[in-house]
């Protein structure tokens, strides 16, 4: 399967301290990657830099012909890859207005964003809770929301960080039955948790981070 | 005149629709207005600018906006009137006794409450909100344009507190306006003169719509607050 976003080189110190020195990561079409790790041990800081959220101390990374390095990451390259938050920051708009977000920004036609907020918002099993304030909605509830405003984008590469931290049983399940679905054959999804159930997710690709790299099992 | 005397012509002129009284307030309104309009956008632009940089100076520059807020506004009329008198640098523009300097000193005046209240909002956003607008495809403007957006109650909590300022100072207003009637007396400038005239029934006229203007500002905040933090 051919390559979708290879990242030659990913390295960021805090000071001293090295905390990512990784090379020579491939993602293909189709794969959903589970990147496990101790707490503190890069997880959030790597899916920022390959988001281009945060500065890397040095950046290699290619996508579909598009370059970014530590001192350029294309804007291109920021529509591509969309990231999502452990705990997922929602607008204080509605939530429709949130799911549109990105839709505006990139000029979709007013009848092709409706459409595509409504999927969004039907797949994530949002559509009842449309007249509540999201500052009202649960950790699980704002979880659902904050992916269906990344799937409304069809992001070529999702990152989505400890989906699953912090929610009861019920609202995991939701999450995680969203995650798998999320995957659409033409796009890739690296999943950062240490959820088990997750981890033990059938068909991923396992990353694990420790002291800086990265190994595949 | 005793007070209750003075306290009943008071409303009595108030409702009659007293022409001097009435025009008093609207060249009140009409300045401080014109003062937020003119401070807003250079006020919640250098408020955001600084919130969200850091630069060599960056801590000077919040400590003056800080103590910007406590300046006296005599002082403020004091330095606007050197400057707009005659002999003054800008005394060619032939501003000074007039609406003009009032409503350049009245943004002077307003521009760091404005700009303290945008600062102290975006600095305390949410990380996640400029990280969420970015990741979504916002470039630099979009997103401190979104970041505005999400701080926007306690943007207007500023307008509201620096209107609740500027409407009721009467040292720089006095200084570069000059109390002129019907040209430049405003509320404050008239009740300092009517009460050294003796006049208590207009001073307590127009502090009664000063009080009103200061309820309804605070009931206007309260909306805000409400707003921002819905129950």
């Amino acid at each position: 399967m051919s390559v979708l976003l290879a990242v030659g080189e990913a390295a960021k110190a805090y000071g001293a301290k090295r905390l990512l020195d990784v090379a020579g990561l491939a993602l293909a079409a189709g794969d959903i990657v589970i990147l496990s790790g101790d707490n503190g041990s890069g997880k959030t800081t790597l899916l920022k830099l390959l988001a281009g959220l945060e500065r890397a101390d040095r950046l290699r990374m290619r996508f579909d012909g598009i370059e970014a390095t530590e001192g350029r990451f294309p804007r291109e390259l920021r529509r591509t890859i969309v990231y999502v938050h452990q705990h997922p920051y929602l607008f204080n708009t509605s939530i429709a207005d949130n799911v549109a977000y990105g839709l505006r920004l990139r000029r979709v036609a007013r009848e092709e964003r409706e459409r595509k907020v409504r999927d969004a918002i039907g797949w994530a099993g949002v559509g009842h809770l449309l007249a509540v304030p999201p500052k009202r909605l649960s950790g699980g509830e704002r979880q659902r929301v904050a992916l269906a405003r990344a799937r409304a984008l069809e992001p070529r590469v999702l990152l989505v960080d400890e989906p699953t931290a912090s929610l009861d049983a019920q609202a995991r399940g939701q999450v995680l039955e969203l995650l798998r679905q999320t995957a659409t054959g033409d796009n890739c999804v690296v999943v950062a948790c240490h959820d088990r159930e997750l981890l033990e997710l059938g068909g991923a690709r396992r990353w694990h981070l420790e002291g800086g790299k990265i190994s595949e099992a | 005149m005793s007070l209750l005397d003075a306290t009943r012509e008071a409303f009595v002129r108030l409702f009659a629709g007293d022409r001097e009284l009435w025009t008093i307030v609207l060249i009140s309104l009409k300045v401080s207005l014109c003062a937020l309009i003119l401070a807003t956008p250079f006020a919640v632009a250098l408020g955001f600018w600084v919130a969200s940089h850091r630069f060599v100076g960056r801590r000077t520059v919040i400590l003056a906006l800080q103590g910007l807020l406590s300046f006296p506004t005599v002082v403020v009329g004091l330095v606007l009137y050197l400057l707009l008198s005659r002999s003054g640098p800008l005394g060619p523009w032939h501003l000074l006794f007039t609406q003009d300097a009032m409503i350049i000193g009245q943004a002077i005046i307003a521009f760091p409450v404005l700009a303290a209240f945008t600062l102290a909002a975006v600095h305390g956003a949410d990380p996640r909100l400029r990280e969420t607008a970015v990741s979504l495809g916002a470039g630099p403007w979009r997103s401190a344009l979104t970041s505005l957006h999400e701080v926007r109650f306690a943007v207007v909590a500023g307008v509201l507190n620096g209107f609740g300022r500027v409407i009721s100072e009467v040292g720089c207003s006095m200084m570069v306006g000059g109390n002129i009637a019907g040209f430049t007396r405003n509320i404050p400038t008239a009740i300092a003169l009517e009460t050294s005239k003796g006049d208590f029934a207009q001073g307590i006229a127009l502090g009664a719509v000063l009080m009103a203007f200061a309820l309804g500002v605070t009931a206007l905040l309260g909306l805000v607050q409400e707003e921002r933090e819905p129950r």
